[in-house]
């Protein structure tokens, strides 16, 4: 009852110029008719925005000065508010409507501001176990609805058998790779024709003549005579044999980047690749097989010792000093200089307030991030000493070195 | 796992999934250890080249359908800045902190040093020169050094820049550089030695990343982007300066209700669609958008990403757009949290996501 006779007193009513209407669609039309209308031309725009932009885009107009809003109340004429019919209008001005309302309406105070507080409709009562599994089922349901499709989907790629299944059963969310089951019986590489009706496949055939499991044809653009560029599929990419041996086959498998996941046939790790961990079926991404990488293969610049604890270097420490405890750096300090200190940059002024992220106006972020010690490349020279200190790193570097020679 | 939740429409609804599940972009597998500093797909064939901070340039097969498989990966000394393609997709260069611009040769495997610089080499690139290529490689040194012949150290040319390199992008005969100070240079390359045009960018923060337009008219202009979240089209020829305007982008409201845009965010990298000449936009606040410069309209938003939109590539047809979700130290060190994300997505591109507008 309060809701229809607060309706009754508080018609829609127009911001601009606190006129009352019949209902919001009336309002909508005076607005648009009497302070959204462009003055230069007949266009009427739904917005104060909308006039704004129209205004500024049209009839080229700068922003400073937008002619006000036509017919509107003193302190009203402004584009800041957006009102589009009753919505937008702000608080105060709602409030101190209502309350002018009810002095005119002769009410007592607050009896259209307060509609009586309507009892919220929450149980309180705690869920059942039987409901709660009937929750999860919908859930689950809902969530998994694709879910046969999922399982289907790994079968019926023909170029790759998913090894791990279990990357993508992983309810409730359905997992993100297979966002485009190829259709089922389709010979390899060819594009699935009819996944995507009404629009070109997004992705295209791979290379024309060019299917997975055969070795690249000739179209393949390759010096003549040369090695095909990538090992065919069906091949191991990674064959066997310690790295750096005489004809050492195309990519070998640094450790870390063993390919987890889905590993499709014969592009798993033979065995016996030394620094390899078998793909582990459940891990899709070897976060933790890199670890061990990216330890073992400390930033250049870090010397025994010291190539810890700059890593977890505390946020509050500027990234640009360097660290004072490293005297085995010598050679060049990570510092940015500028190269010219006279023609140091300086932002220009905000004509607003502004929130600039980067606000550096000498240096690019790539360049603060290069001198932070976890970064920072100091020299050839520092190489040394720290492949004395991880193994790894030594027989990869050595490697290098002979592709120098 | 909010980004899956969220809606970033990428193929057409009705697949034999869900529509919901089919409108996600795919994620590669095996991403690098640490962020993401470039990408760049063969010009060939749908091979993606990765560049990371964590030294190291991996390099991923793209099937049809989306999935990924890691290829090879070779390491430089010190975090990779650039990674490009030779044009007949053999050979891969990349630039690295460690100053050095190096060679990996798909047919072999093989890694190798093919360019030096005095300070962290930020930018290399192909270029495509009829009859034959030269690898470009600019760097913090100010300079451009042109190798021609890989097989010696010295470079073919070498270009005094006023500043420090932070950007170029080159489509044969134009190439332009973005530098630290503001300072933009415009080179013609059939005579790479002298600036056809130097100017001061139109933008009056820091210069980001430059892109030149591709389709035609072939070479009439790039785009620049800032750390002040603005996007300028620029035109080479006086004659088209007219055409010549910028606009805002990647910027944020402080307050949802507010719409003051006071967050601004900066522009991490252009792409320019290799056929239909529109272009994406991506920055630090973790959203893309791509644009058509012609029809000044914006063609799709992507969803916000949990992180920082580091780069961004298309592939040779421009039906597939690789964007990586990973941190830009936009923040500085203490941005760098430990499980923010580092990912590599694959959006396939609809084609009325690309096109051009019709001019109104």
């Amino acid at each position: 009852m309060a809701k229809k006779k607060n309706k009754q007193l508080i018609r829609p009513w127009c911001w601009y110029c606190e006129r009352e209407f019949e209902d919001e669609k009336v309002l909508m039309q005076h607005q648009k008719a009497k302070h959204f209308k462009c003055g230069m031309c007949p266009r009427r725009l739904n917005t104060a925005g909308g006039l704004a932009v129209h205004i500024q885009q049209v009839h080229k107009l700068e922003p400073d000065n937008l002619p006000r809003i036509e017919n509107a109340l003193p302190g009203r004429d402004g584009y800041e508010v957006e009102i589009f019919g009753m919505q937008g209008i702000p608080a105060p001005d709602v409030a101190d409507y209502k309350r002018r309302k009810e002095i005119e309406l002769g009410l007592a105070a607050g009896t259209i501001s307060q509609p009586q507080p309507k009892r919220a409709k929450i149980e309180n009562r705690p869920i059942s176990e039987d409901d709660l599994r009937r929750q999860l089922e919908e859930h689950k349901a809902l969530m998994g609805l694709n879910q046969p499709e999922n399982s289907a989907a790994p079968e019926s790629s023909s170029g790759a058998v998913y090894g791990a299944p279990q990357t993508y059963a992983a309810p409730p969310a359905p997992a993100a790779p297979p966002v485009m089951p190829p259709p089922v019986m389709l010979p390899p590489g060819v594009p699935p024709p009819g996944a995507f009706p009404g629009g070109p496949p997004p992705f295209p055939p791979f290379m024309p003549g060019f299917p997975p499991g055969g070795p690249p044809p000739p179209g393949f653009p390759l010096p003549p005579g040369a090695v095909p560029p990538f090992p065919p599929v069906g091949m191991p990419p990674f064959p066997p044999g310690p790295p750096g041996a005489p004809g050492r086959p195309p990519f070998p498998p640094p450790s870390g980047f063993v390919p987890g996941g889905l590993p499709p046939p014969g592009f798993g790790l033979p065995p016996g690749v030394p620094g390899a961990s078998p793909p582990r079926p459940g891990a899709p991404h070897f976060v933790p097989a890199q670890m061990p990488q990216n330890q073992a293969s400390p930033p250049p610049s870090s010397t025994p010792g010291t190539s810890h604890p700059p890593t977890p270097a505390p946020p509050s420490q500027q990234p640009a000093k360097p660290e004072p405890a490293r005297p085995q750096v010598p050679v060049r300090q990570p510092k940015l200089i500028l190269p010219n200190p006279s023609l140091a940059q300086t932002n220009p002024e905000f004509k607003k307030p502004t929130a600039l992220k980067v606000k550096d106006a000498n240096f690019s972020p790539e360049e603060r991030r290069a001198i932070h010690p976890k970064y920072f490349y100091s020299g050839v020279d520092t190489s040394q000493p720290s492949s004395n200190h991880a193994e790894e790193p030594r027989g990869k570097k050595r490697a290098r070195a002979e592709d120098f020679l | 796992m909010s980004f899956f939740s969220g809606t970033s429409s990428t193929t057409v609804a009705g697949t034999a999934n869900t529509s919901s599940a089919a409108e996600k972009d795919v994620e590669v597998v095996e991403p690098p250890s640490d962020s993401i500093s470039s990408l760049s797909f063969s010009g060939q064939a749908d091979y993606l080249a990765v560049g990371s901070w964590d030294n190291s340039v991996r390099i991923y097969e793209v099937n049809p359908n989306g999935q990924t498989q890691g290829k090879a990966m070779y390491q430089h000394q010190g975090p990779v800045l650039d990674v490009c393609w030779n044009k007949e997709g053999t050979k891969i260069f990349s630039g690295g902190a460690d100053n050095a611009g190096r060679m990996f040769d798909v047919t072999t495997g093989q890694a190798a040093q093919v360019a030096q610089h005095d300070a962290p080499v930020k930018v290399a690139a192909w270029v495509d020169v009829p009859g034959a290529g030269i690898l470009a490689t600019g760097s913090w040194d100010k300079t451009i050094k042109q190798y021609w012949d890989l097989r010696t150290p010295n470079p073919v040319a070498t270009v005094q820049l006023p500043e420090r390199c932070y950007t170029f992008d080159i489509q044969y005969p134009l190439m332009v550089v973005g530098t630290a100070e503001r300072h933009i240079q415009i080179f013609n390359l059939s005579n790479p030695n002298t600036a056809y045009k130097t100017m001061t960018s139109p933008l009056k923060w820091q210069t980001r990343v430059i892109s030149c337009f591709t389709g035609s008219p072939a070479n009439s202009g790039f785009a620049v982007g800032s750390v002040e979240g603005r996007v300028a089209i620029q035109y080479v020829e006086d004659k088209d300066s007219q055409n010549n305007f910028s606009f805002k982008c990647h910027r944020r409201d402080s307050t949802p209700n507010s719409k003051d845009q006071a967050l601004v965010y900066s522009v991490n990298d252009i792409s320019f669609h290799p056929v239909h000449g529109t272009f994406s936009t991506c920055g630090s606040d973790g959203t893309i958008h791509f644009w058509d410069k012609d029809a000044r309209t914006r063609l799709k938003s992507f969803d916000p990403a949990p992180g920082p939109i580091a780069t961004t590539a298309f592939n040779r047809t421009g039906n597939i757009f690789a964007y990586a979700v990973s941190y830009d130290w936009s923040k500085g060190h203490s941005g760098m949290t430990p499980g923010a994300p580092n990912k590599i997505m694959l959006h396939s591109c609809k084609d009325d996501e690309v096109r051009k507008r019709q001019r109104k």
